[in-house]
């Protein structure tokens, strides 16, 4: 924390340059000016880059950096230039820790040692401890503080002032002997009997240390006050008969906090300030004053509140009835006779209304008890029913019906008379509804069981299907226009009940149905991303092929593709015609060239697509082991296919309708693909060739 | 009957994978050409490679026998062929591509590019070796013109239904198999194409010396000798040991077509008679020696496969091709 000190904030006129040239000071001052105090802090101007900031001690915090700013760091944190010394390493040896008992001192700053050695020094001594020491009841006799073996000096004091032992103290009393023979009965003075010492209950005893004193409470001091007494101020002592002097007011002791009356407003007073402890009592040598007025009631007194303090007992018998201290009220007071009871707070009654008043805010209406009626009797006293009601209120008639409804009246009135019950509804005899009535009752009510439940949305899909595309059951129009009309009923363009086909039970109408409801389920067209995925086929079934359900035709399989029976044959080790077949190819005349053959005669480039299909449909039919041998036989003896081309294909068909054992033909067609058509490069490569044999003859025959 | 060669004379060793194929030379049949699926193709003289010879550290470095190396593979390398001249090589692989090697260069004379799979087989035909016929696992056969700068293929067979895995010519014919289980005969003289249906994926091919049967490898662990005049089956050589059920695996004639030898899934080689059809003997490759009696079952290695085996057409020897990256020339005692 720094502190800057208030200073001008504008250099005073002494100490202003005089401006300008001809100005003349307005005042002449004499002999020399005394130079500023070095240190003296008079709050003079000091322009703001010459002030200093110092701590609270006066030390200056702020270094400039171009004064010493550097050394700021530990000039004034620790005071050395190196800093914290280390302490200096004491090896642990040679020289053991000795002490290693922990004292509590070990644990005190100073001040608690401080205040450790205060407590101890300032000791009741003991012959005098043993009167009035706070706290001592275990002697409960009178004067148990008597009973340590020497005399204190209390039992002094009372030896002197003639108290003698197992009497009491006190003033005398005059009285008669307490004597076997009350003959010569002549009053005496004696000493008061000893009587035991009013014991105070031990939680009750507020344990203050030396030198307290409680501070008044309202209402509360009076009560108190015996018990907060020391113990030397034994009110039993008092001669009860004997007036009390009015005992100087008490001087002014401090006590533990200030109340806001005591502040005097002067600071320099600390009330928790530590201070001389020898202030306090600590000792009872001296006299004590036993009960002091409290602060408070003092300056209730001063002040007029009106506050009386309670009197402990009636035993207080003066005519001028005395305050408890002794003294008298002060003059304009009395003392009050009862307790004010400041917590019960005095209660007044309700103020009465009167009569007739009626409040103006009051909206409610005067409810008239006699016309006033609960709901339910009001309810009971209706003879509106629900729909009575309903039209009061304007609401449209809810689909449902009561059973009342559908008996007749007399139904009802057996009911009525049977169960005693006089406020049932009427009973109307109204009909069943549309759609439910059995007006053609060759059908009854449960064959609806049968109807299948179909979505609506699907018997309309799969009925705008069948209007746009194709429907199922193409082979039985009576079955279809069933069909149709399960699917109108689901639809909900019709209500009544599926036609059912003659001689047909009911239970294969229903399995009639069931099918439908299937068929539109499966039928229904695709929506969505499967419908953009599917386009719908442009040929229909057959009709003629109808001998199997639609079912049949979505889930049946591909057929498996028969086993080329070359491969059966193969698998069976019967190798052989079974397992040969041949093609005709055409081998491009550079390969013959190369291969220094003579090529097969080959047909014209334009026949070659004519030739290919048919020799396709040849090989396809070259199974047949009799065409084949007879066409080898012509290939091998003769050599000149192209001789023998003509005659084969003519036969070939023949044979074909002729009929072949081997009728594989159709599973082994793809063998029997002329690569001639696929190949167009070499087509039209050999075309040019052609050409260029036509053009260019000697150079063929050159290479 | 003639003794067979069932001694190894040579050890090829250098080839870092399997290798898929073995050729002989032509005439004096003296070099070995080996591929393999390490990419490289190697020339091999059997005669300067002790069957005691192993194989050297370094892929780089020369094991015994090698004489010459031929890189030009991008994936491995599927069959080889070599014409009549010997200065020409074929070789086919996984880069869908046809090579033609200078032996002497150790150069691609010619690419042939078309294929539209790994090529399998690669033959020279014609006459002269003029024309290169290519099988390929995309289900053509085609014929590639050496002499003219052609870059299309002079035909193209696409009859078969699945991939060609052998392509052999003979005379005036191109014979192929297919893993559709059927063999086709194109017949150039006649034009006509005559399918044999074998009923098992067929592997390998191998023509007689008068070329009226044709061995013909399926994967049913069954070698047939097939009549090609009528398509009958003249013999089928099996054994219970013989399992050929999922690989390709070569098999060939020799001694004279007297013996048929293949090769295994599972590292053996078998020889059987080919008239009688028994087994003559049986080889375990990667021991390097012949097994007498019951063949053990060995657990299938990945690596102890006989891929290619190869008869050399003067001698008594042949070669025998493993997973391991061996070849091993089996011949005579003397």
């Amino acid at each position: 924390m720094s502190y800057k000190r208030p200073r001008a904030t504008s250099p005073s006129g002494s100490q202003k340059r005089p401006r300008g040239v001809g100005a003349t000071p307005s005042t002449i001052t004499l002999g020399t000016e005394l130079p500023p105090d070095e240190d003296g802090d008079d709050g003079a101007f000091v322009p703001v880059w010459k002030q200093t900031v110092t701590d609270e001690r006066g030390r200056r915090r702020l270094h400039g950096a171009f004064t010493g700013g550097f050394s700021a760091g530990y000039f004034n944190t620790v005071g050395s230039k190196e800093g914290w010394a280390p302490k200096a390493f004491v090896s642990s040896r040679a020289n053991r820790n000795k002490d290693t008992a922990q004292r509590a001192e070990d644990f005190m700053d100073e001040e608690d040692k401080a205040e450790a050695a205060e407590s101890r020094e300032l000791e009741t001594a003991q012959s005098f401890a043993t009167i009035g020491r706070v706290g001592d009841h275990q002697n409960d006799a009178l004067f148990g503080l008597f009973v340590t073996e020497e005399e204190t000096m209390g039992v002094k004091i009372a030896q002197k002032m003639g108290w003698r032992r197992d009497q009491g103290v006190g003033r005398k009393v005059r009285r008669t002997a307490r004597s076997d023979d009350t003959s010569g009965a002549a009053a005496h003075m004696f000493a008061p009997n000893d009587s035991r010492m009013m014991s105070a209950a031990r939680e009750e005893v507020n344990r203050k240390g030396l030198g307290y004193q409680s501070e008044a409470r309202l209402g509360a001091t009076d009560e108190k006050e015996p018990k907060d007494r020391p113990m030397l101020a034994l009110p039993f002592l008092e001669d009860r008969s004997k007036p009390k002097v009015p005992k100087k007011a008490a001087p002014k002791k401090s006590s533990f906090g200030v109340g806001i009356l005591n502040d005097t407003g002067s600071d320099d007073e600390d009330p928790y300030e530590l201070g001389p402890k020898i202030t306090f009592n600590k000792s009872l040598g001296k006299d004590k004053k036993p009960k002091k007025p409290s602060k408070f009631a003092k300056t209730a007194a001063a002040e007029g509140i009106v506050f009386k303090p309670k009197k402990t007992s009636g035993e207080i018998t003066g005519s001028p009835r005395l305050s408890h201290d002794g003294k008298p009220p002060l003059p304009g007071f009395v003392l009050a006779t009862q307790v004010i009871d400041l917590t019960s707070k005095k209660r007044y009654p309700l103020p009465k209304i009167p009569p007739g008043w009626k409040s103006a805010k009051s909206t409610a209406q005067p409810a008239d008890s006699q016309s006033y009626q609960s709901v339910p009797d009001a309810a009971k006293s209706s003879t509106l029913d629900a729909k009575a009601r309903a039209s009061l209120l304007g609401e449209t008639l809810l689909p449902g019906k009561s059973v009342f409804d559908f008996i007749p009246k007399d139904v009802r009135d057996r009911l009525a008379t049977m169960t005693g019950k006089v406020n049932l509804p009427q009973g109307r005899g109204e009909g069943a509804p549309e759609g439910y009535q059995d007006s053609n009752s060759t059908k009854p009510k449960d064959l609806w069981t049968f109807v299948p439940i179909l979505d609506k949305s699907t018997a309309a899909a799969a009925l705008a299907k069948g209007a746009t595309g194709w429907m199922p059951y193409a082979e039985d129009p009576n079955k279809r226009a069933r069909y149709v009309s399960c699917l109108e009923l689901r639809a909900g363009l019709r209500h009544d009940l599926p036609e059912r086909a003659e001689n047909m039970s009911v239970s294969e109408w229903a399995k009639e149905l069931q099918e439908f409801a299937h068929a539109a389920e499966v039928f229904k067209p695709t929506t969505g991303i499967m419908a953009s995925r599917f386009t719908s086929s442009t040929s229909t079934s057959l009709p003629g092929s109808g001998s199997n359900t639609p079912n049949e035709n979505l889930l049946s399989k591909p057929t498996p593709k028969p086993e080329d029976p070359a491969e059966q044959a193969a698998k069976l080790g019967m190798y052989g015609p079974m397992t040969r077949t041949s093609f005709p190819f055409h081998p491009s005349r550079l390969l013959c060239k190369r291969f220094n053959v003579k090529p097969p005669a080959m047909p014209p480039a334009a026949d070659a697509d004519a030739d290919g299909a048919g020799f396709k449909g040849k090989t396809e039919e070259a199974v047949s082991k009799s065409a084949l041998d007879k066409m080898m036989h012509e290939v091998l003896s003769k050599g000149a296919p192209a001789l023998q081309r003509p005659a084969w294909m003519g036969a070939a068909p023949q044979e074909t309708l002729s009929g072949s054992p081997v009728t594989a033909a159709e599973p082994d067609g793809g063998h029997a693909t002329v690569d001639v058509e696929k190949n167009d490069a070499l087509v039209q490569e050999r075309a040019p060739e052609d050409l260029f044999k036509a053009i260019f003859g000697e150079d063929d025959d050159d290479e | 009957m003639p003794p067979f060669p069932a001694k190894p004379i040579a050890k090829l060793t250098g080839h870092t994978g399997p290798v898929h194929a073995v050729a002989y030379s032509a005439s004096p049949h003296s070099y070995i050409l080996t591929g393999a699926a390490d990419r490289a193709i190697r020339l091999y003289n059997p005669s300067k490679a002790p069957s005691s010879s192993v194989a050297p550290a370094s892929s780089a470095a020369y094991p015994p026998g090698l004489v010459n190396k031929y890189n030009a593979h991008g994936y491995e390398v599927l069959s080889i062929d070599v014409n009549q001249a010997n200065d020409r090589f074929v070789s086919t692989g996984g880069d869908k591509t046809v090579f033609l090697w200078d032996v002497q260069t150790a150069q691609t004379v010619r690419r042939f590019t078309g294929h539209g799979g790994r090529v399998n087989r690669g033959v020279f035909g014609g006459e002269g070796d003029s024309v290169i016929v290519s099988a390929s696992f995309d289900g053509t056969v085609r014929i590639w013109d050496v002499r003219s700068t052609s870059y299309k293929p002079i035909m193209m067979f696409s009859d078969a239904k699945d991939s060609v895995t052998d392509v052999l010519v003979f005379d005036g014919e191109i014979v192929s198999g297919s893993v559709d289980g059927r063999v086709r005969s194109y017949d150039l003289r006649t034009g006509y194409c005559q399918v044999d249906v074998i009923g098992y994926p067929v592997t390998s091919l191998a023509m007689s010396k008068k070329g009226t049967e044709v061995l013909v490898s399926s994967l049913d662990s069954t070698v047939r000798l097939m009549d090609r005049t009528n398509g009958q089956l003249l013999k089928a050589y099996r054994d219970e040991a013989f399992v050929n059920t999922d690989l390709r695996v070569r098999s060939t004639l020799g001694l004279n077509d007297s013996v048929v030898i293949s090769g295994s899934d599972d590292g053996m080689v078998f020889a059987w008679d080919l008239l009688g059809g028994t087994t003559l003997h049986k080889f375990r490759h990667s021991q390097m020696r012949e097994v007498k009696g019951k063949v053990e079952k060995k657990e299938k290695g990945k690596k102890d496969i006989v891929s290619a085996v190869a008869f050399c057409p003067s001698r008594r020897e042949w070669a025998s091709a493993g997973g391991d990256g061996n070849v091993i020339v089996w011949g005579m005692d003397n």
